[in-house]
């Protein structure tokens, strides 16, 4: 039989976690589809199960020196009504499903349930946003792409939970946010695309790219934006061309009942190529 | 006299919005138990053993032995077993039931039960037809003798799911020692009705077959209920006790039926000017595993070959053909949005191979009263389809539109669809199958019951019938009652199909209510009915398809305008403008509600409904993987009703309900068509399709 508890403080919830063995329900948004019954029958979870959702503990967004500190449990439409939490954010998370279920998914249910199609860790891979895990141990904090490691795979340990997320602030001359899902709400993504310029006097400080849904997990190809720091946006229109093949080199996406290998390859280049344009097009 | 258009409260309204409108899966009784389907995971296999767990007390597993009458579903072609018995044909076909008082036992008995089977090969082309019909008109043959040039194109269409709000259900339970009472989510009573009759092999009087609210239907609580009916029926005999089914999404979406994938191929034989002499169309119907209804819609999609034109020469022809998939069936539009996507871009398409005008050669084609229909029967009522092309050009501003959208950076288009639909029952399909009856019956304290089989499934069919009955009667609408059908109380006034419903059941109340008028007795208790006769005018040949195939037509135009994405492909629907002629609106409020929700679903079925299978597995089977439109897709709508009263329908009124979907496909499709610059030939257009089109990738 499997056991339902519902701790009554962050700590309480640590150490069930250091002493048994549970599936984390934090809005339950993924985990009820992925453990549902029958209709009018319970979940078939094969843990037991830890609802941290009440602990207001972990619902909290401080802004501080530099950066934002995202409690857990901060629900999406919370996070959507603050008024600092950059545009880029909340244009992909005004994507994730329905204002229901908005109410109660979390940023770190997201992270944790790892879905190589999930919109709203997208920004956070732009951002060089990191994860706070913590257990009864100690806590760690490590890079959003150290925490997802595979489709479906983390590294938050069994008796860990994610507690914060960091998101340093920058001063993106633009950040913008593409979500390729055939219709416009309720819908999962084909391709989903993040990009962000920092420009000064015509030469390119920051470039960084993500691109969802087309690989394992979120593509940012650090070493490709190194590439292209430094030089003029001129210099980047000659180079384009080439930029464009070793992204399109990264992008390992496949065929499934949503779309094709294929489209999800073209257009995520499309929306690479488009971005770069505008911003070359703008000088 | 008051205008019978001016919209009332809909009769449904309160109890629906109030939450007490009792579904299906809301229905309690005492003693309640469960059944769940047992299913066939594999397209095409012989069932070699079924072993069984060892059954709970008070469990029981109901399967083909237990049919005391025939093992098939009646409509209108036998072939659909209620039951599996040795070969399975599609994945997902029904095997047993397994029925008990806890739903939990009843699944853990379901993932226990092992079925060894023999796969034997099955087939997914289009190669074993099973039904075939051709028509004549005037001299084809010669006509393409005679041709200038002849033009062909192939059009396809894909499967649609009619995605209704609440899934299959029914409670059963006995009434005495025989009798068995269904209640269910249907939209024909009596189709369940008969069905049942013949898979007990009893009484007509020991069935019962009672409507819950329905919570949607668009053909798909047509014939498939009659097949869970049946089941449970069988069910409620060998357990004895009442016993509730209720389909889960995913189930719903893998068994049930849909709208038929087609293949249409049209020649044209052209004169030397550039005029249609001639055109010779085979359609081709994927049945899916059994034929069912696809002979009758195989019908509806040859009749609707010239849509809204007149062609003088025509040789039609068209196969259903058996597929080891799921079986395919009634959806609102009934095989003619197929075949209108097919001709209205075939129209649209031969006008730019000739280098014309696609506006001014349609135009040149356009039906008139007068002329001779498909069938060769005569389109006798006023046409108004100039005035009505005319008010949705200018509404639209078309073809200032058409002109600009023409240049390729633009990546905008507008595309327009002119179609008409067959009201009621193809051919004789009224007089020789159906009969409609309806009845009227008046208490000693003067309050009026309308008794018929007609269901409101959301459309609307509560309020515009009992509006015929209450103003014709001239009595204040709290004086008539309405209530949901039940075979112990109302004739069989045929199935809510066919765009029938207003037109014939709403024509029979009004001759009903008149009669009743006339002969009103203060304080009695008083009987009208009124039996469907054939319009003398009406000659139909079934054996040749030739004749009137209709006795009325509903008209329509629908312009599409929208954007594409060079970057992503995606399509973005701006704004849908329609006119329509449905010749006299019971009620306006319900003909644009009917109006919204059939050029949603229409014009979704061309851009954005995708729905595969892969080796006879249904890809797209919940509503996350099967896109519809949501409000936010939803683009804004402009609709403007043309009144042309028919005579014979109540108040002038014709058929509503599928003529708001039929053109829908072809409008989006020629929209898309010009945004990109590449013809489309095969629907839905999705984003990858598009983006194979724009980048001229073969396809």
């Amino acid at each position: 039989m499997v056991r339902h508890v519902i701790p009554s403080s962050y700590r309480e919830a640590l150490v069930h976690l250091r002493d048994g063995s549970f599936h984390i329900v934090a809005g339950g948004t993924d985990i009820m589809l992925k453990y549902r019954n029958a209709a009018d029958l319970p979940p078939r979870f094969e843990r037991d199960v830890l609802y941290v959702l009440n602990l207001d503990e972990l619902k909290y967004i401080h802004v501080e020196e530099g950066v934002w500190r995202i409690g857990a449990l901060t629900a999406y439409e919370t996070l959507l009504d603050h008024p600092e939490i950059p545009d880029v954010f909340k244009s992909a998370w005004i994507d994730i499903g329905g204002p229901g279920l908005r109410h109660v998914a979390t940023l770190a249910g997201n992270i944790a349930n790892a879905s190589p199609a999930a919109d709203g860790i997208m920004p956070l891979y732009l951002y060089d946003a990191q994860v706070v895990l913590e257990s009864c141990a100690g806590s760690r904090t490590l890079p959003i792409d150290a925490v997802i490691t595979g489709p479906k795979q983390t590294a938050i340990g069994p008796q860990e939970m994610i507690r914060e997320i960091i998101v340093p602030k920058h001063d993106f001359d633009v950040a913008t946010w593409v979500k390729v899902g055939t219709r416009k709400a309720d819908a999962i993504s084909k391709v989903s695309f993040c990009g962000a310029i920092k420009v000064e006097s015509g030469v390119i400080k920051d470039l960084r790219l993500t691109l969802g849904s087309v690989a394992p997990t979120v593509i940012r190809a650090r070493d490709l934006e190194a590439t292209v720091k430094g030089i003029t946006l001129t210099a980047l229109e000659a180079r384009l061309d080439a930029l464009l093949d070793a992204y399109a080199a990264r992008i390992r996406p496949i065929d499934d009942q949503r779309s094709t290998k294929h489209y999800r390859q073209q257009v995520a280049r499309n929306l690479i190529e488009d971005f770069l344009k505008q911003q070359i097009r703008k000088g | 006299m008051k205008d019978i258009s001016r919209s009332v409260p809909k009769e449904d309204h309160e109890e629906k919005v109030s939450g007490r409108a009792l579904y299906v899966s809301d229905i309690q009784m005492a003693d309640m138990h469960y059944a769940k389907t047992v299913r066939a995971d594999r397209p095409h296999a012989r069932i070699r053993n079924i072993r069984l767990p060892e059954l709970p007390e008070g469990y029981v597993v109901v399967d083909h032995h237990d049919i005391p009458g025939a093992n098939h579903v009646n409509m209108i072609f036998e072939d659909w077993p209620v039951f599996a018995d040795s070969v399975v044909r599609h994945v997902g076909e029904p095997i047993m039931l397994v029925c008990g008082k806890d739903k939990q036992i009843i699944q853990s008995i379901c993932d226990e039960i092992v079925i060894e089977y023999e796969d034997l090969e099955p087939v997914f082309d289009l190669q074993e037809s099973v039904v075939h019909k051709s028509f004549q008109k005037g001299d084809a043959a010669a006509a393409f003798a005679r041709a200038d040039q002849v033009v062909e194109r192939v059009y396809e269409t894909g499967y649609q799911e009619q995605a209704y709000i609440e899934p299959q259900g029914f409670v059963g339970y006995l009434e005495g020692e025989k009798k068995v009472t269904l209640i269910g989510s249907i939209q024909c009573p009596y189709y369940v009705k008969n069905a049942v009759i013949k898979t007990l092999a009893c009484d007509p009087e020991d069935v019962r077959v009672i409507q819950a609210a329905v919570g949607g239907a668009f053909g798909g609580k047509e014939e498939f209920p009659s097949l869970i009916g049946c089941q449970l029926a069988v069910a409620v005999h060998k357990l004895k006790k009442p016993i509730k089914i209720i389909y889960e999404r995913e189930e719903d979406m893998i068994v049930t039926t849909k709208r038929h994938p087609s293949k249409t191929t049209m020649q044209a034989a052209l004169d030397s000017a550039g005029r249609v002499l001639a055109i010779k169309a085979h359609v081709a119907l994927d049945a899916g595993a059994y034929i069912g209804l696809s002979g009758v819609v195989l019908s509806r999609a040859m009749l609707a070959v010239t849509s809204a034109y007149t062609i003088d020469h025509l040789d039609v022809k068209g196969d259903v053909y058996l597929t080891h998939t799921v079986p395919n069936g009634a959806f609102r539009g009934f095989g003619a949005p197929q075949m209108i996507f097919a001709i209205d871009m075939f129209m649209h398409h031969l006008a730019k191979h000739l280098g014309k005008d696609p506006y001014q050669f349609r135009k040149a084609h356009q039906a008139k009263q007068g002329d001779r229909t498909a069938t060769s029967g005569i389109f006798r009522d006023p046409i108004l389809m100039d005035a009505m092309v005319e008010k949705a050009t200018s509404m639209s501003d078309y073809h200032r539109k058409q002109k600009d959208y023409a240049s390729p950076d633009v990546y905008r288009g507008i595309g327009m669809s002119w179609f008409l639909h067959g009201c009621g029952f193809t051919g004789s399909g009224e007089s020789d199958h159906i009969k409609a009856k309806v009845r009227l019956r008046k208490s000693d304290t003067d309050h009026v019951y309308v008794l018929v089989a007609a269901v409101d499934m959301g459309q609307g069919a509560k309020t515009t019938l009992k509006k015929v009955v209450v103003e014709t009667l001239g009595v204040p609408y709290n004086q008539v009652t309405f209530d949901d059908p039940d075979t112990d109380a109302v004739p069989d006034s045929g199935p809510t199909v066919a765009s029938r419903t207003a037109m014939i059941v709403g024509g029979l109340l009004a001759q009903a209510a008149q009669t009743l008028k006339e002969t009103w007795k203060r304080g009695e208790t008083q009987v009208v009915e009124k039996t469907y006769r054939q319009p003398e005018f009406v000659i139909w040949d079934e054996k040749t398809l030739r004749g009137d195939a209709y006795p009325a037509y509903s008209w329509g135009v629908n312009i599409v305008e929208v954007s594409v994405s060079p970057v992503t492909y995606e399509v973005k629907v701006e704004k849908i403008w329609s006119v329509y002629d449905v010749g006299k609106a019971l009620d306006e409020r319900i003909v644009l509600g009917q109006a919204d929700g059939g050029i949603a679903q229409g014009v979704a079925y061309g851009y954005l409904e995708v729905m595969r299978h892969h080796g006879g597995h249904i890809q797209h089977k919940n509503m996350t993987d099967y896109i519809i439109p949501t409000a936010v897709d939803m683009a804004p709508t402009e609709t403007v009703i043309f009144d042309n009263p028919y005579a014979l329908g109540p108040y002038g009124a014709k058929g509503v309900g599928e003529l708001s979907l039929v053109g829908g496909a072809p409008a989006v499709a020629m929209a898309i068509e010009q945004a990109i610059g590449r013809p489309i030939q095969k629907i839905p257009a999705t984003p990858e399709m598009i983006m194979e089109l724009m980048r001229d990738e073969t396809h």
